[in-house]
């Protein structure tokens, strides 16, 4: 197994966020989670991340055979998981060109790899920036600074494309895109995707799935998955909304 | 032994104890500490700060033995070292170095817009030892680095320079204080900028944590004319950065700015202060700070603005990065505006490191440490970036490098 949620509660100042929670995804599957607001999936996604403000109560997860607890947030990304951030950060004066290469070694680095030098990642990142329509001059600019809702999207794939997850986890990546940025986003999603890696996508809409054909979908209401199957759920979702999984 | 003791003890030693004037002054300062409360509450100059370290000292005070002046004619660049406040006379076509003279403190004493309760600045007016003037010829442009050397232990420096950049100069001044000897340094620059002068005037401070560094200045600006100030402060000893400007003529323009970086139980007081006498004139004042441990800083900034001073821009802002529970920065900015039609603005924020921002490094592979690195660095990017003398650039950023080394 790829990655299995098995039993997992979570907690954040006190309130229960996530309760008895499992997954299972394999390797080269694209699973969709669906819920309304409040329903814990981001909180999932960030957990999954590593973000440390969620106190675990109970459950485990294991990502590539490793308990993911026991490894830290920069350890996961370099295992290979890579969260597309619903409100990606700006972060003014860190710019986007070394950021991404020293990110894109970090992970090399782990596995002994020998880095990518500066002229072969200016390659790989003109060339990935071009399949996602991101100007040039955009990659001199600060992380996220001064970018539109659809620039800090495409821009999130853009950083999925060039560090190459085993799994990606894509937190409401079609919120603020406009028809065309989520056609671009979506064939990038499209072009990454292999039988050796994974997807889960979390969205409201059955639109971004219109693109991105998933394998399996969930729907999760109040911090547990409470009905799994295949695309006909997203269908049913959207004539009928989330009322009847309530 | 009180300041009056000292004084009386040493005046041998000081410059101008025989001069008439001067002693009335000096009488005049002995009278404000005698009298004065030394309340830390109501007075800038003495927040943070042991007041028996600095107003109950044991003055001393040593000649050098050698001071030199290079000038390189090719680039029209010159290098002084300075030692123990003093620095060897030297003219040529292009500028003029004298030592300091009771007409230049005289002048100093009768300005009026120069703090009364600023006691270092009294200190500095009764003890004074050192200090050199440099005049910048009409229509020149040089550069000056001035390193400030102090030679020994227990020295207590009291200097004044004057700094007089003639109509048309151009002046590019960086001066270095890199001290690790146990003294104290108490320096006062007056710097006079004439019609469509120029100074930008760059200050890197890294003395070690037994050395004190006591700075003051005050620029004044005539028309067109245009005073920068970059404070670098990599101390591990106490720095105190006072800089006061005045706009005297239309289109004259003045940039306050500065960034420290303390550690350990380090403290640095910081005050910018313009005021606006005529139309059309801009400030800026901004400092930045990266406090650890249990450092402590404080930056006060003003912006006076004369009733006269009609379409002023005045803008002030301060930033701060606590890495640590308790390691304080106070903040305070004042703006006084006598005109109606001016855009001026202040704006302070102070906080620890953003912990969205280090996760989404994390989340790309970066160790919590190379994300906090990186987002020490990017705090103060713009200013560094901004440097556009190439070597003191690399220097700063060696000197940033090393503080980084300790962030943990």
């Amino acid at each position: 197994m790829f990655l299995e949620i098995k039993k997992l509660s979570i907690k954040i100042e006190n309130k229960n966020i996530l309760r008895n929670l499992n997954l299972n995804i394999n390797e080269g599957e694209v699973h969709a989670i669906m819920g309304p607001n409040g329903s814990g999936k981001s909180t999932l996604a960030n957990v999954l991340a590593g973000k440390e403000d969620y106190e675990i109560l109970e459950g485990e997860v294991t990502f590539k055979n490793k308990n993911l607890f026991e490894l830290n947030i920069e350890e996961r990304a370099q295992e290979g998981m890579f969260l597309a951030f619903q409100y990606p950060v700006e972060i003014p004066g860190v710019n986007i060109t070394p950021f991404l290469h020293s990110a894109i070694n970090s992970k090399r680095n782990r596995f002994n790899q020998k880095e990518i030098d500066n002229l072969s990642f200016a390659k790989l990142l003109k060339s990935k920036a071009s399949d996602l329509g991101i100007d040039i001059e955009m990659l001199k600019r600060s992380v996220n600074t001064g970018f539109s809702g659809g620039e800090k999207k495409r821009y999130e794939i853009l950083q999925m494309s060039i560090l190459n997850p085993d799994l990606a986890i894509l937190d409401e990546t079609d919120s603020g895109l406009d028809i065309d940025a989520l056609k671009i986003v979506t064939e990038g999603v499209n072009k990454l995707k292999t039988k050796s890696n994974s997807f889960l996508i979390i969205t409201h809409y059955q639109k971004l799935l219109d693109y991105i054909k998933p394998d399996f979908v969930h729907v999760m209401n109040n911090g547990s998955i409470v009905k799994s199957g295949g695309s006909e759920i997203a269908s049913e979702i959207e004539k009928d909304g989330f009322q009847q999984f309530q | 032994m009180n300041i009056q003791e000292i004084y009386q003890k040493n005046k041998k030693n000081i410059f101008f104890s025989e001069n008439k004037d001067i002693q009335i002054h000096r009488e005049k300062l002995i009278n404000v500490f005698i009298t004065d409360r030394f309340d830390k509450k109501s007075n800038e100059s003495l927040k943070n700060i042991n007041l028996k370290n600095f107003f109950d000292f044991k003055y001393k005070y040593l000649l050098p033995e050698e001071t030199s002046v290079i000038n390189n004619n090719q680039d029209s660049s010159y290098s002084i070292v300075s030692v123990n406040g003093q620095c060897a006379s030297f003219k040529d076509d292009k500028i003029e170095i004298t030592k300091i003279s009771d007409k230049d403190y005289n002048d100093f004493s009768k300005n009026n817009t120069i703090e009364k309760n600023d006691h270092f600045v009294n200190l500095n007016s009764l003890f004074l030892n050192s200090g050199f003037k440099i005049i910048i010829k009409k229509n020149n442009n040089i550069k000056i680095k001035i390193s400030n050397i102090v030679t020994d232990d227990d020295l207590t420096i009291f200097q004044k320079n004057n700094f007089i950049c003639e109509e048309g100069s151009s002046l590019s001044l960086i001066e270095e204080y890199e001290n690790k000897n146990n003294s104290t340094s108490n320096i006062l620059n007056v710097i006079k900028l004439e019609k469509k002068s120029s100074l930008n005037h760059f200050l890197i401070q890294d003395n070690s944590s037994n050395h004190n560094l006591v700075i003051t200045s005050h620029s004044s600006c005539k028309k067109e004319s245009f005073y920068n100030q970059r404070v670098y402060n990599f101390s591990d000893g106490y720095v105190r950065n006072f800089h006061f400007s005045e706009l005297l003529e239309i289109n004259s323009e003045a940039d306050l700015q500065g960034i420290f970086f303390l550690k350990d139980n380090n403290t640095s007081n910081n005050k910018t202060f313009v005021k606006h006498f005529a139309e059309d004139c801009k400030s800026n004042q901004v400092y930045k700070g990266i406090l650890k441990d249990r450092a402590k800083a404080t930056y006060f900034s003003n912006t006076h603005v004369d009733q006269v001073a009609q379409k002023t821009e005045g803008y002030q802002l301060s930033k701060g990065i606590l890495l640590s529970d308790n390691a304080s920065y106070f903040s305070k900015p004042e703006l006084k505006i006598y005109a109606d039609d001016v855009k001026c603005s202040h704006g302070s924020t102070i906080g620890p490191i953003d912990e969205n921002a280090i996760f989404y490094l994390r989340s790309r592979g970066m160790s919590k440490n190379a994300a906090t690195k990186i987002l020490i660095s990017s705090f103060i990017n713009e200013e560094l970036s901004s440097i556009d003398d190439e070597q003191m650039s690399e220097l700063i950023q060696k000197k940033l490098i090393r503080y980084l080394s300790k962030v943990k």
